[in-house]
């Protein structure tokens, strides 16, 4: 059981937003969606939510056949990048609209919005309306309003694309804790890698229209399925038609190691603790090598320095497939 | 569940905000407040008290003879049961041409955009041409409404036909489609968003270009007389009666109908004005 789309296609004109996509997404679990902008994150979360229809393909939650089912009856919960909250309502009435849609008694609905409230920590601003409240605050009241109908599945689109990088991070360690705790199947848009990498159980890197990869974060780390992905998951420098991080390049003063690259150090960079180094290799590109301070000064790397560089053994490292 | 662990230490406190001292104005808004409401006396407290003036004049005997005249009365009853129904009309009508001009997608839409002012744009009394050649004797229409009540509405119909849809396009246009995706994920049907989540938000517009509507309603004359035929007790409505009181030289009778309509308007204000509340506060 899961949330299984198969087969998925949605153009937008001559555009191809999402070009014959299946993934399965596992219940229960925090997954990202993770690619560069206009990849088609959001399309389809659209897709999944019914917010939006698909060209081709299907959408199955949880065992049940949605491809045709409105937004409405799906049971999916939503969190839009910029809130979308119900202005004229106040807190508590934004919570409590789900449940008022379903007709379920005053008592009982008093009830499960306070309990919400008191989730998101917004119990003392229950009779605010939005606007009185900080953007962190309104998304975590989106946040309460889409848990309240206890959705199957509950979709954030950047939910904290909108907020500051202090907020953001707070917010993103809490999403992760109030997941542990709730279980409800959930899947986050982001565009931001170490978001993903530090939230999610599973993550799904979508490009182009296309699934690259999908998996754990440390699967899609440690073994990368291209370069897109592993350039897309931190920085990473070409080294002998090779795609390798810059910090599991080895740097020698003299061309002991077999298969070495050759080159002469045009530039040294220190950046707190790390010292940045692009090297311009015998045949004209340039590698970026980083390493400690302690280590560039014990192996004496300095600019002009002739050196002889390497991957690092078990470094991850990928065939150069496309131009950056 | 336990809540304990799910802490957000963000939780910033809300800012305090400074309060707005009340007496105290800065030079450019003290100057800017002077200068509006100098600008709104002479426009139109002073004319306006200057007909309430004439006609209080009379005492309130000129209002009960205005009243008990059956002509006049008449005259009133139509002029305000008529622009009721327009601007009825106009809520839905307005609200409506204005969603499709914003959402739909159709061949014409940027011509209809432009039309829609026309009505109110042209000189009345051409309005009035325009209606007459076409409701009028021999109707190419095959719809000969003059002298009908019918003509009244016709004419206050054509006339107020933009100011809703002005009002409202905007706020359309404004809104994030969004808030109705999220009612949608929540389980509301269409209708329920609309009534819960969309109304609420063009309430403040749609009454607001009612009221304009209404306004420009009661008091509408070239467009109608022409067609109106300006049948005493039948198609007679007030600006026509106040015109021919002055004509008859009783200015007072004709203030006091002035008056009464001012009044009509002041009230439609105020209860357009409750009722977008409430529609903007339920939800
Ligand atoms: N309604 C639309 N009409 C036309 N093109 C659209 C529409 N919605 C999306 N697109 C296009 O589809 C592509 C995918 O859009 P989508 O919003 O899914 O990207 P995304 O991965 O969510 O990007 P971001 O991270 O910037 O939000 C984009 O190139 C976008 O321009
Ligand atoms: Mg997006």
């Amino acid at each position: 059981m899961s949330i299984d789309v198969s087969g998925l296609t949605k153009t937008f004109g001559d555009f191809v937003a999402l070009d014959d996509v299946t993934v399965s997404l596992p219940t229960g679990q925090l997954t990202a969606l993770l690619g560069p902008s206009g990849g088609g994150k959001s399309t389809l979360l659209r897709i999944i939510a019914g917010l939006d229809t698909a060209d081709a393909g299907t959408v199955t939650i949880e065992g049940r056949e949605a491809t045709n089912l409105p937004a409405r009856k799906r049971n999916v919960g939503f969190v839009f990048q910029h809130y979308a909250v119900f202005k004229h309502m106040s807190v508590a009435k934004n919570v409590a609209f789900g449940l008022e849609i379903r007709k379920r008694p005053r008592a009982e609905i008093d009830k499960r919005v306070a309990e919400l409230l008191e989730l998101v920590h917004l119990s003392q601003f229950r009779d605010r309306m939005p606007s009185q409240l900080s953007g962190g605050q309104r998304q975590r009241m989106a946040l309460a309003r889409a848990l309240a109908v206890e959705p199957t599945v509950l979709l954030l689109d950047e939910p904290f694309g909108a907020l500051d990088a202090k907020v953001r991070k707070e917010l993103r360690d809490w999403l992760r804790r109030l997941h542990d705790e709730v279980h409800t199947t959930t899947i986050f848009v982001t565009h931001d890698q170490e978001e993903a990498l530090e939230v999610a159980d599973e993550i799904v890197v979508i490009n182009d229209g296309r699934v690259e990869q999908v998996g754990s974060p440390d699967t899609l780390y440690d073994k990368p399925a291209n370069d897109f992905v592993m350039r897309f998951l931190g920085e990473t420098t070409d080294l002998a038609g090779q795609t390798v991080r810059p910090h599991d390049i080895d740097v020698s003063m003299s061309p002991g190691v077999a298969g070495s690259t050759p080159g002469t150090v045009t530039r040294i960079l220190r950046v707190g603790f790390e010292v940045r180094v692009t090297v311009t290799t015998d045949d004209g590109a340039e590698a970026l090598v980083t390493m400690t301070r302690t280590l560039a000064r014990s192996t004496g790397v300095e600019e002009g320095a002739k050196v002889w560089l390497t991957a690092a053994k078990g470094a991850t490292a990928v065939p150069v497939m496309r131009a950056v | 569940m336990s809540t304990a662990t799910a802490r957000v230490a963000g939780g910033r406190p809300a800012r305090v905000r400074r309060p707005a001292s009340r007496h105290s104005l800065t030079k450019g808004s003290a100057l800017g407040l002077g200068v509006g409401m100098i600008w709104f006396s002479l426009l139109v407290l002073i004319p306006l008290t200057a007909v309430v003036w004439t006609a209080g004049e009379g005492g309130l005997g000129t209002f009960k003879d205005a009243l008990t005249n059956k002509q006049t009365f008449n005259a009133l009853k139509l002029t305000v049961l008529s622009s009721l129904a327009v601007t009825g009309v106009n809520i839905v009508m307005g609200t409506v041409i204005a969603w499709v001009l914003v959402r739909d997608r159709f061949p014409g839409k940027k011509l209809l955009d432009l039309v829609i002012d026309i009505p109110f744009a042209m000189p009345t009394i051409v309005a009035g041409l325009v209606l007459l050649s076409l409701y009028g004797a021999e109707s190419p229409l095959g719809l000969e409404w003059n002298n009908t009540r019918k003509a009244v509405l016709l004419a206050l119909a054509f006339v107020t036909v933009p100011f809703v849809v002005r009002t409202v396009q905007p706020v359309l246009e404004e809104m994030d489609t969004d808030v109705e995706d999220a009612a949608a994920s929540l389980g509301a049907s269409r209708a329920t968003t609309f009534r819960r989540v969309i109304l609420p938000t063009l309430a403040p517009a749609i009454f607001a270009g009612a009221t304009l509507s209404f306004a420009r309603a009661i008091s509408e004359y070239g467009s109608l007389v022409l067609l109106s035929g300006n049948l005493p007790n039948r198609t007679e409505v007030a600006s026509v009666r106040v015109y021919s009181a002055i004509e008859g030289g009783n200015q007072q009778s004709a203030a006091a109908v002035a008056t009464i309509l001012l009044l009509v308007a002041l009230v439609a204000i105020v209860v357009f004005d409750l009722i977008q509340r409430r529609l903007a506060r339920r939800g």
